[in-house]
């Protein structure tokens, strides 16, 4: 199947006064991809997702559907819609009343909107006895489950998320994730979901794009991310890593000469280019001597955390900085703290990050 | 924590004569109103009810009875939809003015009642109006639509913007949105504000006596004969204003009951 760009976003900006709460986005979403848009707070996803659906208007830019403008079309005349953080279901109306809301409002037949919401509640796994529900008499999960067939009764080109998994409890949150992947795949439509957990967007997306103070930072799969990231932003936001500040000349970590490296190591910095070595901790381990890994550092063991199925070992190096290193439990060191170790990884395993400007 | 046995009696005491000190002078008032004496003695001596037999049979009182009524009425619906809209403005929308709107709507119920009268009747001289029952109207607007505002937009406050938006998304218009929305979730407060209004402007004499003109409502017409002219009936007349009264906060809770509108949001 060839790739079709559904909604294309170029050169979006937004202000609020003077403060720029979006700078320049460019961004394509392909037709039946689930894409996550993950930032921090205050990085400006929420902003971005009231353009997409129409609640606010860009600065400047373009928002293209199919080809057609619409960044100045509000979210009513829009063929998309958005499960709200809070969920937005009305109150005063009944589950049954809150899904067939947008078949209402378009006018069609009672008896097709009843026909429509059943075969809804059934998608969602929801029993049919809830048609005549109060929506406070459901749980947080079920409530889940009622937005999402009120959203999906409209029947939008694209299905825009805005965080709402983030009020309910882990386990709830874990199971309604794999429910959403499997929905995405039922359904076959376009999901745009924006996040600030990480967690959530590796489970469940196609596409991950990282935002930051109101740009993109990266835009590519949750394994190229994690693995290949391109900012030291990035790299440190998708969990736990090691970060070594190198040159093309200088191998030994600029400024600390803790890092110490085989010489004939194509780390792609030319000469004097400066650039960031990066390698995750579970990707380092014991070695016996210098040379029998592509990089090594000697570190004395600071503490041992538990969690759960991995430890997490934090090393304090020569030079005051931190190493960590995770290990499956079944590879556990055997140590105690005040040990001194030396510790090393392929350059296969490891990343560079050139610095950019 | 519980309170000790004595400490509870002497509260239930306090409570009993807290309510008894409220409720004495109305139910006087009641008694009055069976009494065949001429004029008014206590204790009563001997027990009649033919003052509600003259009250019904007298225009007088059916022109006062109509007059107020109208009134009311006339209040409570234009408060209502005054208030609600008054109250988008006060707690929904952002809105540049929205601080300086927010007091100056509120400004009438701080002054005196009696100093509002007189504004308004000097006001109504210098336009040329001549006062009658729909000057009052305009009178009780003045106090009454604010107090009206307030109680919808208590009301609005709580409302989360979300469901708007939310409608609109899934394709609503601004007045699809309205109907389906904002309205039913702003009714529990547009009938305290239309229950408010009514018993204000029912219940209400300073306003009334200075702007009425010519004509005359319940609470004025008891005050002047007190005043000059007492007749048996001014009691039984009381008694039928606050009968009245006490119809309408039935019916209203009759009609909540009915509906029962979801005070929980969905969270």
């Amino acid at each position: 199947m060839a790739a079709t760009t559904i909604l294309k976003l170029d050169g979006l900006s937004k202000n609020f006064g003077a403060f720029q709460a979006l700078r320049n986005i460019c961004l394509e979403i392909i037709e039946g991809e689930f894409l996550t848009i993950v930032g921090p707070s205050g990085s400006g996803k929420t902003t971005l997702i009231r353009l997409l659906v129409g609640m606010d208007q860009p600065t400047e830019g373009e928002i293209r559907l199919r080809g057609t403008r619409i960044e100045s079309t509000p979210a009513n005349k829009r063929p998309t819609c958005m499960v709200f953080q809070s969920l937005a279901l009305f109150p005063h109306r009944t589950v049954g009343q809150n899904i067939e809301f947008p078949l209402k409002i378009r006018g069609e037949p009672p008896a097709r909107r009843k026909e429509r919401a059943c075969e809804l509640l059934e998608l969602l796994r929801l029993p049919l006895e809830y048609y005549g529900k109060r929506i406070a008499q459901c749980s947080g999960g079920e409530q889940q489950r009622v937005a999402l067939a009120r959203a999906l009764a409209f029947d939008p080109e694209i299905l825009f998320f805005d965080e709402p998994l983030s009020a309910l409890d882990y386990r709830l949150r874990k199971a309604l994730e794999k429910e959403l992947k499997d929905l995405h795949e039922r359904t076959g439509k376009t999901f745009v979901y924006i996040t600030h957990s990480l967690e959530e967007a590796m489970v469940m997306s196609d596409r991950i794009a990282i935002m930051n103070a109101g740009r993109f930072e990266q835009i590519a799969t949750a394994d190229q991310i994690y693995a290949r990231p391109v900012s030291k932003f990035v790299a440190e936001f998708m969990g736990e890593v090691n970060l070594f500040d190198i040159s093309g000349t200088d191998r030994r970590g600029i400024g600390s000469g803790s890092l110490g490296s085989k010489d004939n190591l194509d780390l792609g910095l030319a000469g004097d280019e400066v650039g960031t070595l990066m390698v995750r901790p579970e990707f380092v381990r014991r070695v016996e001597g210098k040379g029998s890994s592509d990089f090594w550092v000697r570190g004395q063991l600071r503490a041992e955390y538990l969690l759960g199925s991995r430890l997490h070992y934090e090393f304090d190096c020569d030079d005051g900085t931190t190493l960590t290193v995770e290990k499956l439990r079944e590879d556990r060191f055997r140590c105690a703290p005040g040990d001194e170790f030396l510790l090393g990884w392929d350059l296969a395993n490891s990343h560079v990050i050139r610095s950019r400007g | 924590m519980g309170a000790s046995r004595s400490t509870k009696l002497a509260l239930y005491a306090y409570a009993a004569l807290v309510v008894a000190f409220l409720y004495l002078p109305l139910v006087s008032v009641g008694f009055a109103s069976i009494s065949r004496a001429r004029y008014l003695t206590f204790p009563i001596k001997k027990y009649a009810t033919k003052w509600y037999g003259s009250a019904f049979a007298s225009e007088t009182v059916m022109d006062l009875l109509v007059v107020s009524l109208r009134i009311a009425l006339i209040v409570a619906a234009v408060s209502m939809t005054v208030g609600f809209f008054g109250a988008l403005a006060f707690a929904r929308y952002n809105w540049r003015y929205r601080s300086l709107f927010q007091k100056v709507i509120l400004l009438p119920i701080f002054f005196p009642q009696a100093v509002l009268g007189l504004a308004l009747l000097i006001w109504f001289n210098a336009l040329g109006v001549i006062p009658d029952w729909k000057t009052a109207v305009v009178a009780h607007l003045v106090w009454i639509a604010p107090i009206a505002t307030l109680i919808i937009a208590i009301r609005a406050y709580s409302f989360d913007p979300a469901l708007e938006e939310a409608a609109s998304d899934m394709g609503a218009s601004t007045w699809q949105i309205l109907r389906e929305i904002t309205i039913p979730l702003l009714m529990p407060g547009i009938i305290s504000a239309g229950l408010f209004a009514f018993l204000l402007s029912w219940g209400n004499f300073p306003l009334s006596l200075f702007t009425t003109g010519a004509d005359s409502t319940l609470p004025e017409w008891l005050y002047a004969k007190v005043v000059s002219g007492y007749t048996p009936l001014v009691p039984t007349v009381g008694v039928l204003t606050v009968a009245g009264s006490l119809l309408l906060i039935g019916i209203a809770f009759a009609v909540f009951h009915v509906f029962k509108f979801a005070s929980s949001r969905s969270a």
